[in-house]
């Protein structure tokens, strides 16, 4: 047995000390622990850890196999997302006790506070006491046993599992229903007590889901997609997508899902230009030699920062959304093109892990597919906050796409329409967020850089956050950034665009003073180098692109990709239709289609005067419109186009120097 | 995008509230790195008690204390003693008029953030021990102090943005708060109907006028935090304090955590355990999480 004294060491100190205990498979006692945060997380070996009195938030979570026992109270979320082990609980836990627990047991003794065993997908939560309101919040799976009495709103929005309520029950959750225990239920429940010294002779009240809201009540009709050309153009109302709307809406009563980002016109980098006549770049061959590309995203703080060849990520994009071809094509061409993948929603494939040179955990308000084993071989991970299509909601995948597979590896039940959470369970402000970042480095071992991708909404504000928070690096997303699925009105009138977000960002470090050193990605409606280095003179570190790679691997903009029978096998989890998508071929024309960013950024960069691009700045652009003018407060130069026509120009140099 | 603690003790006396709660906000900066501020109170003074935040630069220095000077000759108030520290210019006056007005135009002209006979709000920039150190918090005494560390979004960091909130106009009451209002801007407007004037964006500001309105309609303590959080939108945790008492309130959402401990000594509440355990070293408390939507006061 090992003590480990937390009035001496620090968090970090301890949590190391715990982990190389679990290597040597000595267990552990912490004394003095004084209601700390993160004790105990990311240990991934079978030891005990015993905490001599109170822990605080996320104690014993994203561990794996290890056993907690914590003599008296928790706070937060005590076993978060663990996969297996188990933590006993002497005293009470607060919030979300076994939020998104994978499997394992929680045992609390005592009470239990709000939203216990939130998004949970397996494993047992027992309580000894009272449990306070929400119990079972949009849990996916796995049993919750309480003893005494539940507060209001038990099992609200539950997709799947049980729960065994001893006592009264306030008021049942929005789609929760009470059923008659089935045989051998209660045995082992009480086989379960048993294991853990506890019993209980009264009689339990099961609840499960009603199932009312698992689908989408009416499905909508198959209709001749509008490809995006079509969709997008002509008159502001009453043209072929505003009718075909109000028909369809007519026949369904409720909001319209659709793929790709907002259709609608604003103002986008096309309405700036170069304040240089970059023409004489013409079809310079040479442009790749000198030019500086290289970046580097997120050493804020010290850990190991992404190493890319040139300012250019691959955007989030979910297995589950795009087939597993798409993805690992997307991660061979990262590679061969010398820049990062990024797993999106849902978790990291094997595949892709080793297809991928660098790849970027995201971490989702459904924890769907995360685990520490990923973590631990991440070389970023990043907070979800939402995505420029749809800031103020979670991910969707229609059922279609919710495969045996899919639901197996997110731990949800199949043929659900999937909603994700709106927000993370233990994520309810700044400061919550803090607590969370703490615990996502411990699991790390402060090895890779955090970041938080956020749709653009309140920008100002949010990166002012972001910044004090400490995040690594930050990625902004623009309304005209694409989803896989999404209601049309968030789609088109939620979100910011690009351009706002960029110039708000800028804005909002200014008023804080801050230093340059948290790397801002800028996503969202960018086509090809011109319009990235437009983005990193107006003040981004790097750019991220989604559609274009997926264009560029042969998706038709038919922004059907919910639907889940994607005529080109990307947007799809039907074997039949994935088997359309030629992975080798597909990766070697997004590789080269990023390589002819590569060579516009070389050649833009050089025609400006500069030899690294990441000294391109403000002073190179100037605004074509007012409202881009009034955006960016860059200089209106209203017959600057006349002149020079920058884009026109640049538009035809890929062609010729492929 | 914050942290509250406070703490009581329940025998009248000299405690240490300000050692206390310097180690309490200190056990929970990291829910607000910007600034932090304290509200403590102590015996009654003979002389009304004024602090003000003024420039620290020496001219600005100079021009704000003969400002505050001329405002006080014309409504007749005595300086008695002063002290310039830190950020700040703490006075006791000897004023026998009417404070409504009296403060009303003294906030006009000057930045005031505290009043009062027992209380004494001291806020700047930096962590506790920060301040601790520029204010020598930790040497004060008394009955309760209630504080907050901040971690400021919609509005600028400036000494006079942080927490605790005096209740324009009304002595002796002050608030701690960690959440958001939604409706903030419909109540201001409300308020403003009935006279009351804003001095910053702040939300929390707005919780300590409401609660003060409603005293001096002649609510109590408990029945304002009552229809507090019936009026109030969004999620917050609140703290308010008198010269008797100590009080919370919890919107219906719960998303704002507190906990706290009580004893046969006192009664401390903070955002996180881990502030009330500094109070506790090595050992382990029996807390408590107020449920959602409730309300207490504890009276010394």
């Amino acid at each position: 047995m090992v003590t480990i004294d937390l009035s001496k060491l620090n968090i970090t100190e301890a949590n190391e000390k715990i982990r190389e205990c679990g290597q040597n498979g000595q267990d552990v006692e912490v004394i003095n622990p004084d209601a700390k945060h993160n004790i105990g997380v990311g240990l991934t070996d079978p030891i005990n850890v015993t905490v001599k009195g109170s822990a605080g938030y996320f104690c014993g979570g994203l561990s794996h196999g290890a056993t907690y026992n914590i003599e008296h109270n928790v706070g937060w979320a005590v076993g978060d997302n663990i996969y297996a082990g188990t933590c006993i609980v002497g005293g009470n836990a607060g919030a979300i006790a076994g939020v998104g627990l994978r499997g394992g047991d929680v045992i609390i003794r005592g009470n239990m506070g709000s939203r216990a065993g939130q998004i949970m997908k397996s494993g047992t939560l027992l309580c000894g006491g009272d449990c306070a309101f929400m119990a079972g919040y949009m849990m996916y799976g796995g049993r919750i046993i309480i003893l005494g009495d539940a507060a209001e709103n038990v099992g609200q929005d539950m997709s799947s599992g049980d729960i065994f309520v001893g006592g009264k029950i306030e008021s049942l959750g929005n789609d929760a229903e009470i059923v008659d225990m089935e045989p051998g239920e209660l045995e082992s429940i009480n086989e379960f007590l048993a294991k853990y010294d506890m019993s209980f002779d009264g009689t339990f009240t099961k609840v499960t889901t009603a199932g009312k809201k698992l689908r989408y009540g009416k499905q909508e009709p198959r209709h001749r997609p509008q490809p995006f050309f079509v969709h997008s153009k002509s008159s502001n109302y009453w043209n072929a997508k505003v009718q075909e709307d109000i028909w369809i809406k007519g026949e369904v009563g409720r909001y319209r899902i659709r793929g790709y980002g907002a259709s609608k016109p604003v103002p986008h980098l096309n309405d700036i230009a170069f304040a240089k006549d970059v023409s004489h770049v013409k079809a310079d061959i040479t442009a790749l030699d000198g030019v500086q590309l290289r970046t580097t995203i997120g050493g804020r703080w010290g850990a190991k920062p992404l190493d890319l060849s040139m300012p250019v990520m691959i955007a989030p994009m979910s297995y589950g959304a795009l087939s597993k071809s798409v993805k690992i094509a997307l991660a061979r061409a990262s590679r061969l093109s010398g820049i990062s993948e990024n797993t999106g929603e849902g978790g990291m494939m094997d595949e892709q892990r080793e297809e991928a040179d660098q790849l970027v955990l995201q971490m989702l308000s459904g924890r769907l597919g995360f685990s520490i084993q990923d973590i631990q071989r991440a070389d970023a991970v990043e907070i979800y906050i939402s995505q420029g299509a749809k800031p103020g909601l979670g991910g969707q995948l229609m059922a279609k796409k919710v495969t045996a597979e899919i639901a197996e590896i997110r731990g949800i039940p199949m043929g659900i329409d999937l909603r994700s959470p709106s927000r993370h369970p233990d994520v309810l402000g700044a400061d919550d967020l803090v607590i969370k970042m703490d615990e996502l480095r411990e699991a790390m071992g402060h090895r890779v850089p955090l970041g938080i991708k956020m749709g653009a909404g309140r920008v100002r504000d949010d990166i002012k956050i972001a910044y004090k928070d400490g995040f690594d690096f930050v990625e902004l997303d623009g309304l005209q950034g694409s989803t896989g699925a999404a209601s049309t009105e968030v789609l088109e009138n939620v979100g910011i665009p690009t351009l706002c977000a960029i110039q708000e960002a800028i804005d909002g470090l200014k008023e804080i003073d801050a230093k340059d050193d948290m790397d801002l990605i800028l996503m969202g409606g960018i086509k090809d180098g011109v319009d990235a280095v437009k983005m990193l003179a107006l003040g981004a570190h790097c750019i991220s692109v989604g559609t274009a790679a997926i264009v560029a691997g042969s998706c038709i903009s038919c922004m059907q990709c919910h639907v889940g029978t994607c005529p080109v096998g990307i947007a799809t989890q039907d074997k039949e239709h994935e088997a359309r998508f030629d992975v080798d071929l597909q990766a070697q024309n997004i590789h080269r289609y990023l390589e002819s960013v590569r060579w516009q950024m070389a050649a833009i960069t050089k025609a400006l005067g500069y030899d690294n691009v990441h000294n391109v700045g403000r002073e190179d652009l100037v605004a074509l419109t007012p409202e881009a003018a009034d955006i960016t407060g860059l200089p209106y130069v209203p017959g600057h186009r006349d002149h020079t026509r920058p884009d026109d120009n640049l538009s035809t140099l890929s062609r010729k120097a492929g | 995008m914050c942290g509250i603690a406070g703490v009581m003790y329940k025998q009248k006396g000299s405690h240490e509230i300000g050692a206390s709660l310097v180690d309490m906000l200190d056990g929970c900066q990291h829910r607000g790195p910007d600034s932090t501020g304290f509200a403590l109170y102590g015996d009654k003074h003979e002389q009304l008690q004024l602090r003000f935040i003024i420039p620290t630069d020496e001219a600005g220095k100079a021009e704000a204390i003969k400002n505050i000077a001329t405002l006080l000759e014309k409504h007749s108030a005595k300086l008695v003693t002063e002290e310039s520290v830190g950020c700040s210019y703490h006075i006791g006056v000897d004023f026998g008029g009417d404070l409504l007005a009296f403060t009303k135009e003294m906030e006009e002209h000057a930045k005031l953030v505290s009043v009062g006979h027992y209380l004494d709000i001291i806020k700047d920039d930096g962590t506790a021990h920060e301040v601790d150190s520029v204010y020598n918090i930790g040497a004060i005494k008394g009955t309760h102090a209630i504080g907050h560390v901040r971690l400021a979004t919609e509005s600028a960091v400036r000494p006079e943005a942080a927490h605790p909130f005096w209740a324009t106009g009304f002595e002796d009451i002050a608030i701690v708060h960690n959440g958001q209002l939604t409706n903030y801007w419909k109540m201001r407007r409300r308020l403003q109907r009935r006279g009351f004037a804003f001095h910053t964006d702040n939300d929390s500001e707005l919780v300590a006028v409401y609660l003060a309105d409603k005293m001096d309609q002649g609510e109590t303590l408990n029945s304002a935090l009552e229809t507090a959080i019936d009026d109030m939108d969004g999620t917050f945790s609140f703290l308010v304090s008198t010269p008797t008492e100590i009080g919370y309130a919890k919107d219906h959402l719960a998303a704002k955590p507190m906990v706290l401990v009580e004893n046969d000594d006192m009664i401390a509440i903070a955002s996180e355990e881990v502030s009330i355990n500094r109070l506790f070293p090595g050992q382990s408390v029996n807390s408590t999480e107020p449920a959602p939507g409730t309300f207490k006061t504890w009276s010394l």
